[in-house]
């Protein structure tokens, strides 16, 4: 549904130093930089799938989004979405696509969220008996339909953010652009919204593709993510391959009984992996995959253990280190 | 027709939003009164010292301010929210979600916002209007007056286009004070009977920048008696500016940036 081949956006931005020396000489002569925000990326998205596009701030994740619903216009490479060229902006491309921005809102803030559904209903041509039944689906979906009728400015952000939800996807869109949708929302808001766009993947199955900078986000939603850094892509695949490839260890941390200190000393020594912490109520220790079972099999028999839990390392600080890095994910 | 449907959303939305805010609706009847009225006294201190200016008397010169009351009226009505919007719109990125929709982003960006609150001064022009040519001191005909209507819509669409011709820029500049400070002191020649211009400014104000066919020409042709040459002027500037305007809209949305989140 979506196929992009060697995209490329280049911004020509001004640079001033600072300083009213600076402001007056620019009013003659301006220096320039070109922008690169997109370097030739590549990729596809098929029918059902939700692709994470995961990027610092300034990575080129807004960019894509806004050149593949056609807001903006590339510089250069071939961008198909439903068989269409996004930026000719031909209606029947916007009748099927949908675009929700967490940090934008595009409902009329004095008025009734039902009042602009009707406006959405008209802008879109939907049927009288598909746009009742399309509403009140999506509704029951994320239980706002008492709410569809006080002014939008009257709602919480998380309601708000529902009634986004509904405009967007109203018409029924066969490709769905979410830049953010959970931002700033609280933690059950955010999981009542993931929760909806499973639902809405299973029952409408569009292609999906979404930006967040919450890792639960991704986790929940994404089977498959794009990782962008500086324009260019570092890594398209499975969220769980990356995790294994750039934490290939758990973290075991048993709580334990007093003992005596000589006894823990010589235990600490026979451990399997990284010691990271050996107090006299916790040890915390850093071990690949394939040794976890070994470990914690020792830990019982060996240690006085109360209590043991085994950790995955932090999604979000595997992609930060990602985002610090030079060069590709190996693949 | 789904325009025109879109459209009635636009009004119905406008109305219960201008409701809401009373005070602001009495203020803007009475700014636009005075204007009305500080315009009527310019020309009658004018027409002290005169007869006749630019070949008009005094109750022709009545008819034709009064015209530009009615066209002025409609365009704070039903263009200048949206115009005012348009730079600030672009400048934050806000565009987005007019792109993404299936209907055309002039229509949307130039007419979702009806001013409600300005609603009234088009009835206060019509009135002023209607008195001035019920005091005309000649029968003028129905034809004539047919024909007079006709072109003082064509001058709003024509200061519509202007004024939009005058924002576009904005994709590039950034900042548009100063083309919509030019634009609105511009303004100032439709204010004026065109005849009292001379030489290459009257025929700039006729043809390229024609500020004097929104409200002057209109006026000359009710005066003057039907000149189909220049009901053809008049008609075919709008629609070549109509035109031009759209395809540099189309350029303009090129260089759209939009904003980063």
């Amino acid at each position: 549904m979506i196929r992009v081949r060697n995209l490329k956006k280049e911004f020509r931005v001004h640079r001033k130093e600072p300083g009213l020396i600076a402001s007056i000489r620019s009013l003659f002569v301006r220096e320039h930089i070109v922008k690169h925000a997109l370097k030739g990326v590549s990729f596809e998205v098929g029918e059902g799938e939700i692709l994470g596009l995961v990027g610092a701030n300034g990575a080129g994740k807004t960019t894509l989004v806004k050149i593949l619903s056609g807001i903006i216009h590339p510089s250069g490479g071939e961008v198909s979405v439903l068989d269409h060229d996004p930026w000719k902006r031909e209606d029947d491309f916007r009748s099927r696509i949908a675009l929700i921005m967490g940090q934008k809102a595009q409902l009329w803030w004095d008025l009734p969220a039902a009042d602009c559904f009707l406006l959405l209903k008209e802008i879109y041509r939907i049927p009288d008996g598909q746009y009742r039944d399309t509403l009140a689906n999506l509704c029951d979906m994320l239980k706002v339909s008492g709410e569809i009728n006080f002014q939008i400015r009257r709602l919480s952000l998380g309601e708000r953010m529902k009634m986004e939800l509904i405009a967007a996807l109203l018409h029924r869109p066969r490709v769905v652009f979410l830049d953010e949708p959970t931002i700033g929302l609280d933690l059950s808001a955010q999981r009542a919204i993931r929760d909806f766009l499973l639902q809405y993947r299973e029952e409408h199955k569009p292609a999906m593709i979404l930006t967040s900078h919450y890792m639960e986000d991704i986790e929940r939603l994404c089977e498959r993510i794009l990782i962008i850094r500086d324009g260019e892509f570092v890594y398209d695949g499975a969220l769980d391959r990356v995790v294994r490839h750039y934490a290939n260890h758990k973290i075991l941390t048993a709580h334990l009984k007093r003992w005596p200190e000589e006894e823990r000393a010589a235990a600490v020594a026979r451990l399997q992996g990284e010691v990271l912490e050996a107090g006299r109520d916790q040890v915390r220790v850093k071990v690949d995959r394939e040794d976890v079972t070994r470990c914690a099999q020792q830990l019982l028999s060996e240690w006085p253990v109360v209590d043991l839990n085994i950790e995955e390392v932090d999604i979000g600080t595997v992609i930060e280190r990602i985002f610090n890095e030079k060069g590709k994910v190996p693949a | 027709m789904r325009y025109l449907r879109l459209y009635l959303y636009f009004l119905r939305f406008s109305f219960s939003r201008a409701m809401e805010f009373r005070l602001d609706f009495w203020f803007r009847i009475v700014m636009d009164v005075v204007f009305y009225v500080v315009q009527i006294i310019f020309f009658s201190v004018l027409y002290n010292h005169t007869s006749v200016l630019g070949g008009w008397e005094f109750p022709q010169v009545l008819v034709f301010i009064c015209g530009f009351f009615l066209i002025d009226a409609l365009h704070m009505t039903v263009f200048a929210n949206n115009m005012w919007w348009l730079p600030i719109l672009v400048n934050k990125g806000d565009l987005d979600y007019y792109l993404v929709r299936p209907v055309s982003s002039l229509f949307f960006l130039s007419l979702r916002d009806f001013a409600a609150n300005s609603f009234v001064n088009i009835l206060v022009a019509s009135g002023l209007m209607a008195w001035a040519l019920l005091s005309y001191p000649d029968a003028l005909g129905g034809l004539r007056i047919g024909t007079y209507l006709l072109l003082l819509l064509n001058g709003t669409i024509l200061y519509y286009v202007m004024h939009i011709a005058f924002l576009i820029p904005v994709f590039w500049l950034h900042s548009n004070r100063g083309l919509g400070d030019i634009f609105f002191a511009m303004t100032r020649y439709s204010e004026r009977p065109d005849r009292i211009f001379k030489g290459y400014v009257r025929r700039t104000l006729l043809t390229i920048l024609p500020f004097s066919l929104i409200s002057s020409l209109p006026a000359r042709v009710l005066f003057e008696g039907l000149k189909p040459e220049l009901l053809l002027h008049a008609l075919g500037v709008t629609a070549l500016l109509f035109v031009g305007m759209t395809l540099f809209w189309k350029r303009a949305l090129r260089a759209y940036a939009s904003a980063s989140s």
